[in-house]
C-alpha cells in the first residue's frame, strides 16, 4: 500500500531527523512505529502524505509515485540521466548514448528519441506516467493528528462534509447522510450542530478519526492520537481504533501505547535516531527483541 | 460662560453648521473610499506575503516588501504631498481621488500587516488538517484560515480604521474643504474670530463617528465569536 525508500528527511536547521529509512505498508496490514521522543517516527509518518517532504528518497502509494515532485530527481531518472551525461562526456554522440541507454534497458525501452529537447520530454513523461499528484493521493490517506485538528470555525457536521463535498466527491445530502451515519457509528450524532470548542478531547478525537473516514480512505495514519488526551479518554479512542482494524483498515500508527500497539499491530516498527533499528511481529519485539536500543527502551516502557 | 454660548451660535447657526457638514461629507467619502481601497491592497499584500516560497513568487514578494517598508517608514503628510504635487498634479485632477489613493495605499501597508499577522496566528494544524484531506493551498486558506484568522484581525482592523478616519484631517493641507478645514474657515476673523469653538464641535463629531464605528466593529466581532461558545 504505501512504500518509503530511503527517507532523508533534514529541516532547515540543519537536523537530520531521518537517515535512510525503508519501509513498507501491506494492504490490510497494522503498523506500528514506535521509539524515543525525538526519534523521527512522528516526521516519517508525516513524510508518508508529504506533510513533511522528505529530503532525498521516494514515496509510493500503491504504484504510484508521490515523492520526489521534480522529475529530474526521480532514481530511475537520475540514474539514466547519470550515465548519458557520464556517456556523453566520455566522447559518445547523445542519440548514441540514448541508444545505448535503451539497449541496456535502463529505461525499459521508454527512449524512442535523440535530440536533447526530446530527451528532457521522455524523461517527464516517464515521470507523468509512474507519478500523482499530491492532493488526489491524500483523499486516499487519512490523517489523524495529536490536536484533533478540527476545523475551529465549522461545526462538527460541517468539519465532516467540507472535504467530500469541496473535492466533489460526493454531494451535499450524501455526504451530509454519511456524516450522520459516521456520527451515529460513534455515538455524538446530537453533537452533530456543535462547535468543537464545545467537545472533550476525547470526543474530537473519535470525530476527527471519523472525518478521515468520510473521505472513504484505503490508508489511515496516526501521529501519536492519544497524546494529547485525559487518561480517562484514552480508552474511547482506541477502541474505535481496535474497531477499524477489526474490519481491515490499512493503519499505521505512531503510538506510546505499547499494550494497544501488541494487541493490534501486525508489525512493529522501532525507530531510533533516524533509523529502523528492528521491526517485525509484536511477539518478536516485545518478547525477543534484539537491538540493545530496543531492549533499554522497552525495559524503560514496559 | 462664553465659551458655552458660542457653541449655541455656532450650532443654531444655519451657514456655519451648512460648512460642518460639507466638510464632513468630505472627510466620510476619503475615509470610506480610502478603506476600502486599503483593506483590498493589505488582502492582496498579506496574502503574497505568505505564499509559499518559489521562483515566481519572489518579485511580488520583494515589491510587497518594499511598498510595506516605505509607506510605514515614512510621514502620511509627504506622501500625500507627493501624490498631490508630482503624481497627480494635473489640472482639473480630482483632489478627493487624490487623497482616496493616497490614503488608501497608505493603510493597505499597515492593513496588510494586520492580516498577515491574523493568518499566521492560525494554528498550522487547521492548514495541515485541511491539507490532509487533499484540500488544495487556496481552498484550505479560503474555507478554514481566513474565517479564523478574520476573527483575530478585526479589532486591530477598526484600530486602523480609526486612525485613517482621524488621519484625513491632513488633506486641508493639499487645500482640501473637509471637516477640519470647515472649522478652522468658521473660526477665521471674518467669521467667528475665534478658533476653539469650531474645533471643538469639529473634534465632537469626530468622536462621534469614531464612537459609531467602534460600536459596529463590537457587534461585528460578536458575531464571529459564535463558533468560540462554550
Amino acid at each position: 500500500m504505501i512504500s518509503v525508500k530511503n527517507i532523508i528527511k533534514t529541516f532547515e536547521d540543519g537536523v537530520t531527523v531521518l537517515k535512510g529509512v525503508d519501509c513498507h505498508i501491506e494492504k490490510g496490514e497494522v503498523v506500528a512505529i514506535i521509539g524515543p521522543s525525538g526519534s523521527g517516527k512522528s516526521t516519517l509518518l508525516r513524510c508518508m502524505n508529504l506533510l513533511s517532504v522528505p529530503t532525498f528518497g521516494e514515496v509510493w502509494l500503491k504504484d504510484k509515485l508521490l515523492n520526489p515532485v521534480d522529475p529530474y530527481l526521480h532514481t530511475e531518472v537520475i540514474e539514466a540521466s547519470n550515465t548519458y551525461k557520464k556517456l556523453v562526456a566520455g566522447g559518445m554522440d547523445g542519440a548514441d548514448a540514448i541508444v545505448k541507454i535503451k539497449k541496456e534497458d535502463l529505461l525499459n525501452e521508454k527512449f524512442s528519441a535523440a535530440e536533447g529537447k526530446e530527451y528532457k520530454a521522455i524523461l517527464k513523461k516517464l515521470y507523468k506516467d509512474n507519478h500523482i499528484d499530491i492532493n488526489v493521493a491524500r483523499q486516499k490517506m487519512g490523517m489523524v493528528f495529536q490536536h484533533f485538528n478540527l476545523f475551529n470555525n465549522l461545526t462538527v457536521l460541517d468539519n465532516l462534509t467540507l472535504a467530500p463535498v469541496e473535492l466533489k466527491l460526493k454531494s451535499k445530502e450524501e455526504a451530509e447522510k454519511n456524516a450522520m451515519a459516521l456520527l451515529k457509528r460513534i455515538g455524538l450524532e446530537d453533537k452533530a450542530n456543535v462547535y468543537p470548542s464545545t467537545l472533550s478531547g476525547g470526543q474530537k478525537q473519535r470525530i476527527a478519526i471519523v472525518r478521515a473516514l468520510a473521505m472513504d480512505p484505503d490508508v489511515m495514519l496516526f501521529d501519536e492520537p492519544t497524546s494529547a488526551l485525559d487518561p480517562e479518554m484514552v480508552g474511547e479512542v482506541l477502541d474505535l481504533m481496535k474497531q477499524l482494524a477489526a474490519e481491515g483498515m490499512t493503519m499505521v500508527i505512531v503510538t506510546h501505547e505499547m499494550g494497544f500497539a501488541r494487541e493490534v499491530a501486525d508489525k512493529i516498527v522501532f525507530i531510533d535516531e533516524g533509523i529502523i533499528k528492528e521491526q517485525g511481529t509484536p511477539d518478536e519485539i516485545f518478547n525477543h527483541p534484539k537491538d540493545p536500543r530496543l531492549q533499554d527502551f522497552l525495559s524503560k516502557v514496559l | 460662560m462664553d465659551f458655552f454660548k458660542d457653541i449655541g451660535v455656532l450650532v443654531t447657526n444655519e451657514k456655519y453648521m451648512g460648512m460642518l457638514f460639507e466638510g464632513l461629507g468630505t472627510t466620510l467619502l476619503i475615509s470610506v473610499f480610502a478603506a476600502l481601497l486599503g483593506l483590498l491592497i493589505g488582502t492582496l499584500v498579506a496574502i503574497v506575503g505568505i505564499a509559499q516560497d518559489s521562483p515566481i513568487m519572489k518579485l511580488p514578494k520583494l515589491i510587497c516588501k518594499i511598498y510595506v517598508t516605505i509607506i510605514r517608514g515614512t510621514p502620511m503628510a509627504l506622501q500625500l504631498f507627493i501624490m498631490a504635487y508630482t503624481i497627480f498634479a494635473i489640472r482639473g485632477f480630482p483632489k478627493e481621488i487624490t487623497a482616496i489613493i493616497a490614503f488608501g495605499i497608505n493603510s493597505g501597508a499597515y492593513v496588510s500587516e494586520n492580516i498577515r499577522a491574523g493568518i499566521l496566528s492560525v494554528d498550522i494544524g487547521q492548514t495541515e488538517a485541511g491539507r490532509a484531506l487533499g484540500l488544495n493551498g487556496r481552498t484550505t486558506l479560503i474555507k478554514i484560515v481566513i474565517p479564523q484568522a478574520i476573527k483575530n484581525v478585526i479589532p486591530a482592523i477598526g484600530n486602523e480604521l480609526i486612525a485613517l478616519i482621524k488621519e484625513t484631517s491632513i488633506v486641508s493641507m493639499i487645500g482640501m474643504y473637509d471637516l477640519t478645514q470647515a472649522a478652522k474657515i468658521i473660526g477665521a476673523g471674518n467669521n467667528m474670530a475665534s478658533y476653539v469653538v469650531p474645533m471643538t464641535v469639529a473634534a465632537c463629531f469626530y468622536l462621534a463617528i469614531v464612537y459609531l464605528l467602534t460600536f459596529v466593529i463590537k457587534i461585528i466581532e460578536r458575531r464571529l465569536r459564535a463558533s468560540d461558545k462554550r
